[in-house]
């Protein structure tokens, strides 16, 4: 209920707990959504993702706009979500098949929105009237006009290999079964461990009342790894470690691999155990490349959402103006290949791009959506995503990154006397957008002494304001990565994004802990 | 809205039909479960309406059982071809999963219940007004709750998020085992956020409530609690790190205990993810804590007659007097642990299969009005305000560092607004550090705390 956006510890787990979506291994929707779309072959555009005819969306956009609305659309999508999960050893799979169509009436900057989960003509022209009714405007007595469709095409493709359906359950299962003997079989210390992965295909087909047809298909693989250890002297601790991509299974190798993700969590679980209480007070950080991109998709991005800002976040009226130390560049890209929060189309037919949002300091730009955009007098960046035909598009983050830097990574730490390394916050996070504070959990940390990264810390948290916390990089380093990340953007409604920076050093940020308290630090050399 | 007897149908027809699809072989259980919902959601922003959604949407979700193996299914497509090709898929590809002993679709013996033609005991979990009253009065509703906030203080300078949103479902259950039955539910609620600004100083407030029947919900009163909640801020400073007792406003208390009952979570405890293993009979908090799980709430957000697999709910007392009693269970974890459901197993919707969750969660008030509470303080803290709480508390040590807001207690009285600080510790310590519990039980949706107050907490902070 409110645009405060709390994530979990535990949101990965919590999400497939709660909420075990998918195979469709052998659905029939699945197989046939497979079977001929641009998932498969190419341009988002292709003939083949047509879900319904074009002259019935046709008919179903002219009625929609038939009482006087400024603009609409007619979101249609099927989708088919499979999982696996190994809890406790046990391995299990689920199927969802959802399809539905949102029809959406914009008038006066007001939006009207209902969804039917039916494809019917009949059903469609009937919803399609029930919205152009609640936003007719009291006067409104023009007689519809008739709309026709010409389809968008795209540059962009987002192949997955391979396809989910052309692996049989029993071998994802035998999978499975490996990735669980080599959690549990890494370190005697493991008490308990989760594995979980889930393909997603999504098809959609939105067509605008400025006459256009945008069709994509999109298939999401995300896997998961959550480790449980225990000490000698009883503690307990967890940790977790995720991909994700617009990608089929191939693209997880290397780096990226389901192995990797088994290990890294290991490895940070077992860190914890030989950690100590983070020092807490204010002095420098040095942030990982990588991952870590998500602190800023927090404390900055939120903020610069055009509704959001409309309303007065704490970058209301900062175009022009310096939100950042100068060497700070801050992206939004949503043409990265595979990519979690890359596309085609946005959500409301916007064709995708890269969005510079703070150059040098400055900030340019902010992250729009057709109506909030043309409510701040600036056109669409293509940011405007929805989670599923139940919801209208609201400005949303894609893959959100801070630009490299001069700096050799290797230096940034040896320049600094005191301090804690973050190699991966991960703990979640929350922002207030009018204040522009906002706290993150840290999962995986160390004490920095003399230039030096030494003991592993635990329970380490940072917090302050997002702005003043750009304002405070004094060093960015010359490593950027880019991380395919499976986490969600939980903002009302979930979407896939990534995240990437390369190392840098926050001069001064508060950082809580159970430990020493750290006051008058150095802020270290430049 | 109404009962759709098509609905139970259906329910029915893909349970016989996993029964039917394994004839041959070993034997299928199944149990599916429907839901119906129609809900209005409303944002307003600046006196107007910003949106306006009406949503009415249906769903089944299957599990299949066999040979101890269990596969979960959904849809919304609730066409007979459409579930029925999901049973036969899910059928079909059950035989690969896992074979756990513990998996379980409950009949009688379990505590399921079925239920005669008229659907299972009405708790009083339903108001039919909910759906009734015309959109144009939600929306009137949902602007006077802006207003309201609006008008609470000239150093009111605008709202970033005012929502309304109301649902009314009814759930259609079956099993092979004798489950089968039927209830209703509906909600109504609303939160708001609003900026304060005085000068060059900005806070930030929200407040957001939730009832099951459409006479309790007073929208004006949830615009002005959010207004207070943020002009009371304004000129929020941190104040230096020290060690002092603390007062926890209900709202954030209740966010506590909903954490404390993920640990409590048979699941969790059985799995070894939980630091309350092995404490039952043990004191974990101090004497005059008492946390209860009450499925049977009169007039409770999350009160229904049967959980998500269709087993009777109850009252659970989970914490007495300081002393863990029980975890809590869904069938699945109280046969691994030889003992009955708790009646928890908790379902987001026809398209989960579930877990074990909480109903209507709260801690039982004790004897001391909140002013008492405060006046036996000299120095302290009143926390009001936290950002990211649970991924600020680690759940497997328990220690947390919750950056937070409140206000400081001077000689028994709220003083000065604080912000930029933290409160630190460890939760299992804190719970036995509790010292007041109020008398001042207060109900947010299906959560409910008092106020209570704790011996001593760190706060970090970087004033001087």
């Amino acid at each position: 209920m409110s645009p405060k956006k709390p994530i979990t510890r535990r949101s990965f787990l919590g999400q497939s707990a709660a909420g075990l979506t998918s195979v469709a291994f052998s659905s029939a929707l699945m197989e046939m959504l497979l079977s001929s779309t641009g998932c498969k072959s190419g341009p988002g555009a292709a003939a083949a993702d047509i879900i319904i005819a074009d002259d019935i969306l046709a008919k179903a956009v002219s009625l929609l706009m038939g009482k006087g609305a400024d603009f609409g659309d007619v979101y249609v999508e099927r989708a088919a979500f499979d999982s696996v999960m190994s809890d406790d050893r046990k391995i299990n799979t689920t199927t969802t098949i959802e399809k539905g169509v949102g029809f959406r009436a914009v008038k006066g900057g007001r939006t009207f929105y209902a969804y039917t989960d039916s494809f019917e003509p009949a059903r469609l022209y009937e919803t399609a009237r029930y919205v152009a009714d609640a936003a007719a405007a009291p006067t409104a007595a023009s007689a519809p006009g008739v709309i026709t469709l010409t389809p968008l095409a795209s540059p962009l493709a987002f192949p997955m290999k391979p396809l989910p359906s052309e692996i049989a359950v029993s071998l994802k299962i035998d999978m499975f079964k490996a990735l669980t003997d080599r959690a549990w079989s890494a370190d005697p210390r493991i008490v308990q461990a989760i594995q979980f992965m889930r393909e997603i295909i999504r098809q959609v087909n939105i067509a605008t009342s400025d006459g256009k047809i945008a069709r994509q298909t999109l298939g999401l693989t995300e896997i998961m790894a959550q480790t449980f250890v225990k000490g000698a002297d009883g503690q307990l601790q967890a940790a977790f470690d995720q991909r994700g991509a617009y990608a089929g299974r191939d693209f997880f190798t290397g780096e990226n691999s389901f192995e990797k993700v088994i290990d890294g969590s290991v490895a940070k679980a077992l860190r914890l155990l030989e950690a100590v209480d983070s020092p807490r007070g204010v002095f420098p950080v040095v942030l990982a490349a990588g991952e870590n991109g998500v602190l800023f998709h927090e404390s900055c991005g939120h903020g610069m959402e055009a509704d959001l800002v409309f309303k007065g976040s704490n970058y209301k009226d900062q175009i022009g103006k310096q939100t950042a130390a100068k060497g700070v560049t801050l992206v939004d890209d949503g043409t990265m290949e595979s990519f979690p929060g890359s596309y085609s189309f946005d959500d409301e037919g916007t064709p995708s791009e890269r969005t510079v949002l703070v150059e040098d300091g400055i900030q340019r730009n902010y992250l729009c959506d057709k109506i909030w955009g043309e409510k701040l007098g600036l056109k669409s960046t293509g940011n405007g995503r929805r989670q599923s035909f139940r919801y209208p598009p609201i400005p949303r983050m894609r893959n959100t990154y801070i630009e490299k830097g001069a700096v050799p990574a290797a230096d940034i730490v040896a320049a600094t006397k005191r301090g804690i390394y973050i190699a991966d916050v991960g703990g979640g996070g929350q922002v207030d957008v009018i204040t522009g504070n906002f706290m993150m959990g840290v999962g995986s940390a160390s004490l920095i002494e003399n230039g030096k990264i030494t003991r592993p810390v635990k329970g380490a948290t940072i917090s302050g304001m997002g702005i003043e916390a750009m304002k405070s990089i004094d060093i960015v380093g010359d490593d950027l990565k880019l991380f395919p990340s499976a986490g969600r953007c939980g903002k009302m409604q979930s979407a896939p994004v990534g995240f990437g920076m390369p190392t840098i050093r926050v001069r001064n940020i508060l950082v809580g802990g159970k430990g020493e308290a750290w006051t008058d630090i150095e802020g270290g050399s430049k | 809205m109404n009962f759709k007897k098509e609905y139970l149908d259906i329910a029915q027809l893909a349970v016989e039909r996993a029964r039917k699809a394994g004839a041959g072989g070993a034997a299928v259980a199944a149990e599916a479960y429907v839901t119906d919902t129609e809900s209005i959601q409303v944002n307003v922003s600046a006196r107007a309406v910003e949106q306006m959604s009406a949503v009415k949407e249906a769903g089944i979700g299957v599990r299949v059982l066999r040979d101890g193996r269990l596969a979960f299914g959904s849809t919304n497509d609730l066409s007979k071809k459409a579930v029925g090709d999901m049973v036969d898929g899910l059928v079909k590809k059950v035989v690969y999963h896992t074979d756990d002993e513990f998996n379980v679709i409950p009949g009688a013996a379990e505590g399921g219940l079925a239920a005669d033609r008229l659907g299972y005991e009405d708790l009083g979990s339903y108001d039919e007004r909910i759906a009734a009253v015309p959109v144009q009065d939600k929306i009137q509703t949902a602007l006077r709750m802006e207003a309201a906030g609006l008008e609470y203080s000239p150093k009111i300078a605008g709202s970033m998020m005012a929502v309304y949103q109301d649902g009314t479902s009814y759930t259609y259950i079956a099993n092979t085992n004798g489950v089968s039955g039927w209830f209703r539910q509906s909600g109504v609620g609303a939160g708001v956020e609003y900026t304060a600004a005085d000068g060059d100083t900005r806070e930030s407030g929200s407040y957001q409530n939730g009832y099951v029947k459409w006479a309790d919900f007073n929208a004006e009163e949830i615009g002005r609690k959010a207004a207070e909640n943020a002009v009371s801020l304004l000129g929020a400073k941190p104040v230096p790190s020290a060690e002092m007792p603390m007062v926890i406003a209900p709202d954030i208390a209740i966010q506590l205990w909903s954490f404390i009952a993920g640990m409590l979570s048979a699941d969790e405890v059985q799995k070894g993810r939980s630091l309350f293993a092995e404490k039952i009979g043990t004191e974990i908090a101090a004497k005059g804590f008492t946390l209860v799980d009450d499925g049977r709430l009169k007039g409770g957000t999350s009160t229904a007659p049967v959980d998500g697999e269709g087993v009777a709910t109850q009252t659970t007392p989970l914490i007495v007097d300081g002393v863990l009693k029980t975890y809590l269970y869904d069938c699945y974890c109280a046969k691994k642990g030889q003992t009955k459901s708790t009646g928890n197993r908790s379902r987001g919707g026809y398209g989960s299969a579930g877990g074990v969750g909480t109903t209507n969660l709260y801690l039982k008030p004790g004897d001391s009005a909140p002013e008492a509470i405060m006046a036996g303080i000299d120095r302290g803290f009143c926390l009001t305000v936290v950002l990211g709480l649970f991924a600020a508390i680690d759940s497997a040590s328990g220690d947390f560092s919750i950056p937070s807001a409140g206000f400081m207690i001077e000689k028994g009285k709220k003083t000065v607004p604080v912000r930029g600080v933290t409160v630190g510790g460890n939760l299992f310590e804190m719970l036995k550090a509790v010292d007041k519990v109020g008398s001042d039980l207060t109900w947010f949706q299906s959560l409910g705390s008092p106020t209570v107050a704790v011996s001593h907490i760190k706060i970090g902070g970087s004033g001087k």
